[in-house]
């Protein structure tokens, strides 16, 4: 579509303007996160240009959170969303390429029911889920806080998606060839499969990292607890250090921000499929 | 739902009858055996729970001796006669319709401006994007810093001159607040799925609209916003769905006030459970919230799919 000149500078100027609005607050966080303890208030009233340039600070915060339970945190949260990438794929992969590529009666059926079941919205049962956890003796464990993230019917459909675009022939051949379905699964259709792969484990990695209520009622002890939930607990803390949660809230925003910056293309796509062919 | 793909990729094999009837009796334990793992999971995670909030709310659970008895119907009742029940829906149902619709119209409208051919149009784009990886917990702890009296944003109030608000404590802009930073986390997320469906609508539309002479804003609402009704339905069901189990904000900020003016329902669930021990109550009150999901998303399914007739 042909735009004149001065439209593209309006709609570039807009997409910055947006962009910046959006992303300052990251900014901010990290900048005040580099000035000791709470003294990051010193560049707000009046507003300086210090608020939003990291030059003089120094990273006292950082070490500040190493000697604290937000350490733990991580590591706890770092096993758990590791764990859950790959039990989760493990789970799903197999699913996923039955109903991909067996023809078996019922198969339409199982398929509904993945869908279905996929929405209905985690956070609105957890509650329920974290009683039967108390009867199944799994809360305040790592695997209590592993397991309903596992049941993940978007993961499932995703790669159900990408493994029907494969083409029958190409498994027909590697059948041929005398290669039995776990071998072809494995050897010829993983990997042609990297980006559903990303793109579902990045939904496995964020369904983790973004959890909260879940963590919360389940990972009770401060062994057990999670980054996010370490976290909020220094927020509430008598005397709070504003620069630690700076500090933390930028650890836990690069770390996904880091995984998207090479993986936002797989991510994004498979999001849109979970989105339009749903 | 495209199971029909599938289907004929696979019926078309040929075999023999004795043959192919031993064979299909294999093919399907085998697909069952790996699907098994996924539907156990399911079961266990997601239709048990239910099943079991659906159980648990008709009976009471005494506090002192933790004996559970059948008890009826009255767990509703002691919810639906609660006015404290009744200000928690109000306040549900107000913060949801004034958020979602804005969620709505601000990721779509950033999705038609980073879909142009701009320069560096990726770059901001991703930064738009960055708030949908930052988890609600965190989203919550920086905007309570950034809402502060000596917070980022009186600051620039302060230098457009304005005078500084209250935000989190007062009970008029609490839930306004909360709406801000649910909104920042979640533009992003929804601009992608918008996105998606303008990468949908063939280009062959525009070159004709072009040919006859329509301008910008004719095919913006000739062709663009028509076509882009599902992807946009899409995004307002599931991000409803989102809202309406919005916690992470008010467990950390605001505890529901000040005054229940931030008293949304996940919340209330999690205090009438936990806090208030009245666990009946609180799984009456998750059935309730399903039902009322459930209603919604069918009343926006049916009115968005009559207006595509």
């Amino acid at each position: 579509m042909r735009r004149s000149r001065g439209g593209t500078v309006v709609l570039t100027a807009a997409a910055i303007l947006a962009a910046l609005a959006v992303f300052l607050p990251v900014w901010w966080v990290f900048v005040s996160s580099t000035r000791p303890g709470n003294s990051y208030v010193e560049n707000m009233t009046p507003l300086s240009w210090l608020a939003f340039v990291p030059v003089g600070g120094d990273l006292t915060n950082y070490s500040g959170l190493l000697s604290g339970p937000f350490l733990t945190g991580l590591f706890n949260s770092f096993l758990v969303a590791g764990l859950t990438i790959a039990l989760g794929l493990a789970i799903a992969v197999p699913a996923a390429y039955a109903l991909a590529t067996i023809d078996f009666p019922g198969r339409g059926v199982v398929f509904t029911f993945i869908v279905v079941v996929a929405m209905i919205p985690f956070d609105a049962i957890a509650i329920p889920l974290s009683s039967l956890f108390q009867d199944w003796h799994l809360s305040d464990s790592y695997a209590g806080l592993v397991l309903p993230a596992l049941a993940n019917g978007f993961a499932i459909f995703v790669l159900r998606q990408f493994f029907l675009g494969i083409p029958a022939e190409l498994l027909e051949a590697a059948e041929v060839d005398g290669l039995g379905r776990i071998a072809t699964l494995w050897r010829i259709v993983l990997p042609l499969s990297k980006p559903a792969l990303i793109g579902a484990g990045m939904m496995l990695f964020l369904s983790q990292w973004q959890a909260y209520l879940w963590p919360l009622l389940i990972g009770t002890s401060p062994e057990r607890q999670l980054a996010p939930i370490a976290l909020a607990n220094l927020s509430t803390l008598f005397t709070v250090d504003l620069g630690q949660i700076f500090a933390g809230s930028f650890v836990l925003t690069i770390i996904p921000m880091v995984l998207l910056l090479f993986f936002q293309k797989q991510y994004t796509e498979s999001l849109s499929t979970t989105g339009l062919k749903g | 739902m495209r199971a029909a793909t599938a289907t004929r990729r696979t019926a078309a094999r040929p075999a023999g009858s004795g043959r192919r009837r031993r064979r299909s009796v294999r093919t399907t334990l085998v697909a069952l055996a790996m699907l098994s793992p996924a539907l156990i999971a399911l079961v266990l995670m997601r239709v048990v729970p239910m099943i079991s909030a659906v159980s648990e709310s008709f009976r009471h659970v005494s506090l002192a001796t933790g004996a559970s008895e059948f008890d009826g119907l009255s767990n509703y009742t002691y919810l639906l006669t609660d006015s404290g029940f009744h200000s928690v829906l109000v306040v549900t149902l107000v913060f949801n319709l004034v958020l979602n619709p804005a969620i709505v119209l601000l990721s779509t409208a950033l999705a038609l401006l980073t879909a142009q051919r701009l320069p560096l149009v990726g770059l901001w784009r991703s930064m738009i994007f960055v708030p949908a990886a930052v988890p609600g917990a965190v989203v919550a702890l920086i905007w309570s810093t950034a809402l502060q009296p000596d917070g980022l944003v009186n600051a620039l109030l302060e230098v457009v001159g304005l005078p500084p608000q209250p935000f989190l404590t007062s009970a008029s802009q609490a839930a306004f607040s909360i709406g801000i930073m649910v909104t920042w986390g979640a533009l992003g997320y929804w601009m992608i799925f918008v996105i998606a469906g303008l990468k949908d609508i063939p280009d062959s539309l525009y070159e004709a609209a072009a040919l006859d002479g329509a301008g910008w804003w004719r095919r913006l609402f000739s062709i663009t916003l028509p076509l882009l009704k599902r992807p946009m339905a899409f995004v307002l069901i599931a991000c409803t769905v989102g809202s309406f189990l919005l916690f992470a904000p008010v467990q950390i900020l605001t505890k529901g006030g000040p005054n229940g003016s931030t008293n949304l329902i996940m919340f209330d669930i999690y205090n009438r459970t936990y806090l208030l021990g009245d666990v009946g109550v609180g799984q009456a009150e998750v059935v309730i919230l399903m039902l009322l999901l459930a209603v919604i998303v069918a009343v926006q399914f049916r009115l968005l799919r009559e207006e595509k007739a």
